[in-house]
């Protein structure tokens, strides 16, 4: 069953036209990857589905129910995570009160002025643990505009998960880190979103291709191809239209 | 453990003051500052917990004391029957209502939108209560006497001393109520969507709601406190809910320190003796008031509190020690340097021939007064200026962490 459907999805920013007419399925369960050149419109298409952007035509089902042009809160709720391509978390909190805040509203805390946090056992235990599995035990106390850019990576990715989210959206997750710490990264993330349905925007191929289940290639904000990653390598479009820019050699031979 | 400890000291503190300065101007000052306490932590859940900058805070305040007069006014004419002890809860409620009404529509961005409906809503609120002669009582304001309720256990309120002991129960109320609010999940998201509204959406959590509800408990406190100025001063006027108290209580709340929550009270408990023991010395007051504010905001950002807090780690490591001297040399030209400055700009402001500056007879036509003081005031700060390397060198070896203690014998 398709946990997303897009339909006919577009977007212009006046008479800019950066989303075209998008249709996309993405099953439950799936490890889907969106890939593009720069300006493809990868980031517009997730600010599209998680409610940032209004959508200008077209539909987005999220398990059958429409969510375009609701609020990011609502599609939050609904079981839909993401995280930033920028990082995006709650610098002067403290590492721990970042994943506690993340974790409140699926714990049905609401807007309660009635509870106290420190005696919301459940809670801070559930923390603890979201804590030791992104590997940020040590820097709890720690104001989380402080840590090291890694560091914030790996808590922005614990942000998105925290609220036990059916799906993820992860916006270019390793960006900017090293080897090692994109290794250990997509450790975490194959850990993390194990038995959930995930989808990314990244331009480090051999992650992409190490990933997915599925790929998906947007070029000036059309899909030219939706398939697996076998079928991805051998498409003479896709080739043609983004990975033929990345590997010079091809010019060559 | 240190929590409970605070807490009991704070009440202790409540209780012992107006013992140990029994003074009738005393007391009248401790009152005030139990109300400015109230009114700038309530504050500090906008400012500092929630990220909304208001210019026009004082609306809360002035019409919870407005409708807190009255009430006692009701009390006195026999319309209601309940005890002047409850006075504040109704200035709570008459803010948390106007908090509801405003906040509906204010709330919606943080930031410059925020601010500047809290000053037009500031505006038009002063602007009518000139007006609306029946509730605001015009330019006289309107005046009630709190001593006609049914006595509570024997007190009637006649004596300030009454009133201090009723309003410090109320702020001890009011403060305990306002820090379990930081403790809540509406409290903390109030801190989240301060540091990042869009992520706090993105969490499932609307920005517009946190805030509002943060925007309405501020509402009720401020009311509270001006529940407490109504009972104190026993006379509302337009003044209470114009921009002036308004730009108060964020002078309060800045100098204190916004990040903690006892920045507020710091600043209230400052800000009440600048005002009402400074301006028993001096007309310019308020300029000196202007001149602190300017150097918080240069110097000390986080507020007076965060001067303090910064002495932790120094206090962890056993080294606050260090700093003794490097500070007592630094203050003996720090102060001299201000008192040749306050003396300038006391004898520029002085009309007398002669003028008297703490103990000295200075002569603001002479140029020898001019020019000693201008001399004395640069040669302090030359003087001060060669005193802060060492400060430095200090502050840097009170916060390192010694790597090889047992080397050293």
């Amino acid at each position: 069953m398709s946990i997303l459907q897009l339909q006919g999805l577009s977007k212009q920013f006046g008479n800019t036209r950066i989303i075209r007419d998008v249709s996309l399925n993405i099953e439950a369960g799936e490890k889907h990857a969106i890939i593009g050149p720069n300006g493809a419109g990868k980031s517009t298409l997730f600010h599209l589905i998680t409610g940032r952007y209004s959508v200008s035509s077209g539909s987005i089902l999220f398990k059958g129910q429409p969510i375009q042009n609701r609020p990011p809160f609502e599609i939050a709720r609904k079981g839909l995570a993401r995280s930033f391509q920028v990082t995006n978390i709650f610098p002067l909190l403290s590492v721990f009160e970042n994943i506690r805040c993340a974790l409140l509203w699926s714990m049905g805390y609401k807007y309660s002025f009635w509870h106290l946090l420190g005696k919301a056992k459940a809670l801070n235990t559930r923390t603890e643990e979201l804590l030791i599995e992104i590997g940020l035990q040590e820097r709890r106390k720690l104001p989380a505009g402080e840590l090291a850019y890694a560091e914030q990576r790996a808590l922005e990715l614990g942000i998105a998960i925290a609220s036990g989210a059916e799906m993820i959206m992860l916006d270019e997750p390793v960006a900017g880190m090293s080897h090692s710490e994109a290794k250990n990264a997509v450790e975490l993330i194959n850990r993390v979103t194990a038995g959930k349905t995930l989808v990314m925007v990244e331009h480090d191929m051999n992650i992409v291709f190490d990933m997915a289940d599925k790929i998906s290639v947007l070029v000036y904000g059309e899909i030219i191809a939706s398939d697996v990653p076998s079928k991805i390598r051998g498409n003479a479009k896709v080739q043609e239209a983004y990975l033929g820019e990345t590997v010079p050699e091809d010019e060559h031979a | 453990m240190l929590k409970y400890l605070s807490w009991a000291l704070f009440a202790i503190a409540l209780i012992v003051l107006p013992q140990i300065f029994t003074s009738i101007l005393s007391v009248s000052i401790l009152n005030q500052m139990c109300i400015a306490i109230v009114f700038a932590l309530s504050y500090n859940m906008l400012l500092g917990q929630g990220g909304m900058l208001s210019f026009g805070h004082a609306v809360y305040f002035g019409l919870g004391g407005f409708m807190a007069v009255h009430a006692l006014l009701a009390i006195e004419n026999e319309e209601m029957m309940f005890s002047v002890t409850l006075i504040p809860l109704v200035g709570g409620l008459f803010g948390l209502c106007a908090a509801l009404f405003i906040g509906s529509f204010s709330t919606h961005k943080a930031g410059t939108v925020f601010a500047m409906i809290s000053l037009g809503v500031g505006e038009l609120i002063a602007a009518s209560s000139l007006i609306l002669v029946s509730f605001f009582g015009g330019e006289a304001g309107i005046s009630a006497d709190r001593t006609f309720g049914p006595p509570f256990f024997g007190f009637d309120f006649a004596q300030n001393i009454e009133v201090y002991y009723l309003a410090a129960a109320w702020l001890f109320l009011a403060t305990v109520c306002m820090y379990l609010f930081t403790q809540t999940p509406a409290g903390r998201m109030a801190n989240a969507v301060r540091d990042n509204p869009e992520r706090a959406e993105f969490i499932g959590y609307s920005a517009r709601r946190v805030r509002f509800i943060s925007f309405i408990f501020s509402g009720f406190f401020a009311g509270i406190a001006g529940g407490l100025f109504a009972l104190n001063y026993e006379i509302l006027t337009e003044q209470n809910l114009n921009a002036v108290t308004s730009g108060n209580v964020l002078l309060m709340a800045y100098i204190g320190g916004l990040g903690f929550f006892i920045g507020p009270m710091v600043g209230a408990v400052v800000l009440t003796l600048i005002n009402s023991v400074l301006s028993n010395y001096t007309d310019l007051w308020l300029l000196y008031l202007g001149l602190m504010f300017v150097l918080t905001v240069m110097f000390l950002p986080r507020g007076l509190t965060g001067f303090l807090m910064m002495h932790r780690t120094p206090w962890h490591l056993g080294k606050l020690h260090l700093l003794a001297k490097p500070y007592a040399i630094t203050a003996v030209p720090s102060a001299i340097f201000v008192l040749a400055l306050v003396a300038i700009i006391e004898m520029s402001h002085s009309n007398a021939p002669t003028f008297n500056f703490l103990g000295i007879a200075l002569n603001p036509d002479s140029f020898i007064s001019w020019g000693a003081l201008l001399i004395i005031a640069t040669l302090a700060f030359v003087a001060l200026r060669k005193t802060l390397p060492s400060l430095r060198d200090a502050w840097d070896t009170a916060n390192t962490i010694d790597t090889k203690p047992q080397e050293r014998t």
